[in-house]
């Protein structure tokens, strides 16, 4: 029987979060036992996955003004002078620290893919064969924003 | 004093930079930058910065193996790794491949400046 492959939990979780958002953006970001408004109109979805070891993906969710402030501080530029390709990069960069972060406490050798980005309204990011692992929800510069780690687990054979 | 910063992500390049202009041993630095190892790999060539900071995981070609690719032509700047990846794996790998530093993302302008200057 193999050991423990991740030996992480939602306290490290928390720790990454605030030392992405609020050490290196400066964000104000607090956790919340649950979104006090739950993730409606436009959404920016970002995603890593990593794979070895351990597989699993490190998605994070924001609104669309929690993802413009976001890319604002990265950029240190005016929120409405940035591009969507300049949101979307720091929205995707943001993901990429996060699960790099999470990929740290991992036992084992693992590699962690490019970030991937979606927007739109109303929509579910699915990651094929991974069940949710942890899902916490933060609020950040007043903004909802919801980190999640999904778990692939053991694959069975045909 | 020449710094070539290699990122995937145009937003932790400007991070980067910006925090290099914080660090005594940034400060005044010419700075150039790089969306990937192959477009840097060019940079050094043509440049001859005194000082790498790559990024590990990036398309066309990663920071460890740009790394290897100057090695191999003989290019010898100071290398270092800003990654959100950092296991000791990866670390013995850069290490042994000449890296002299990897810093981990996010990281503070005292947690880069310290490593700029070796420590």
């Amino acid at each position: 029987m193999r050991g423990p492959r991740v030996i992480f939990d939602e306290d490290d979780l928390r720790t990454i979060t605030d030392e992405v958002f609020g050490v290196m953006l400066g964000l104000d970001c607090a956790p919340v036992d649950r979104a006090p408004e739950p993730l409606r109109g436009t959404v920016v979805a970002s995603c890593v996955q990593v794979t070895g070891a351990w597989s699993g993906a490190v998605t994070l969710d924001v609104s669309a003004d929690l993802a413009r402030s976001a890319a604002a501080a990265m950029f240190q530029a005016d929120p409405g002078d940035l591009s969507v390709e300049e949101i979307h990069d720091a929205v995707g960069e943001l993901a990429n620290m996060t699960g790099g972060n999470v990929k740290n406490l991992v036992t084992g050798t693992a590699q962690l893919s490019l970030p991937a980005v979606a927007q739109g309204i109303d929509f579910h990011m699915r990651i094929p064969g991974a069940v949710v692992r942890n899902q916490l929800d933060f609020v950040c510069a007043g903004e909802p924003l919801r980190v999640t780690v999904l778990e692939r687990r053991e694959e069975r054979s045909a | 004093m020449k710094i070539l910063v290699v990122d995937d992500s145009k937003a932790m390049r400007m991070i980067v930079v910006r925090t290099i202009a914080k660090t005594d041993q940034g400060s005044g630095a010419e700075v150039l930058e790089a969306a990937n190892g192959a477009e840097a790999l060019e940079l050094v060539r043509d440049q001859q910065p005194d000082l790498v900071l790559s990024d590990w995981n990036m398309p066309e070609m990663t920071g460890i193996e740009l790394l290897e690719a100057l090695n191999r032509e003989g290019l010898r700047p100071a290398f270092g790794f800003v990654t959100s990846e950092s296991t000791p794996e990866m670390y013995e790998r850069a290490m042994a491949s000449g890296a002299r530093f990897l810093v981990t993302k996010p990281f503070t302008p005292e947690s880069l400046g310290k490593a700029l200057a070796g420590g």
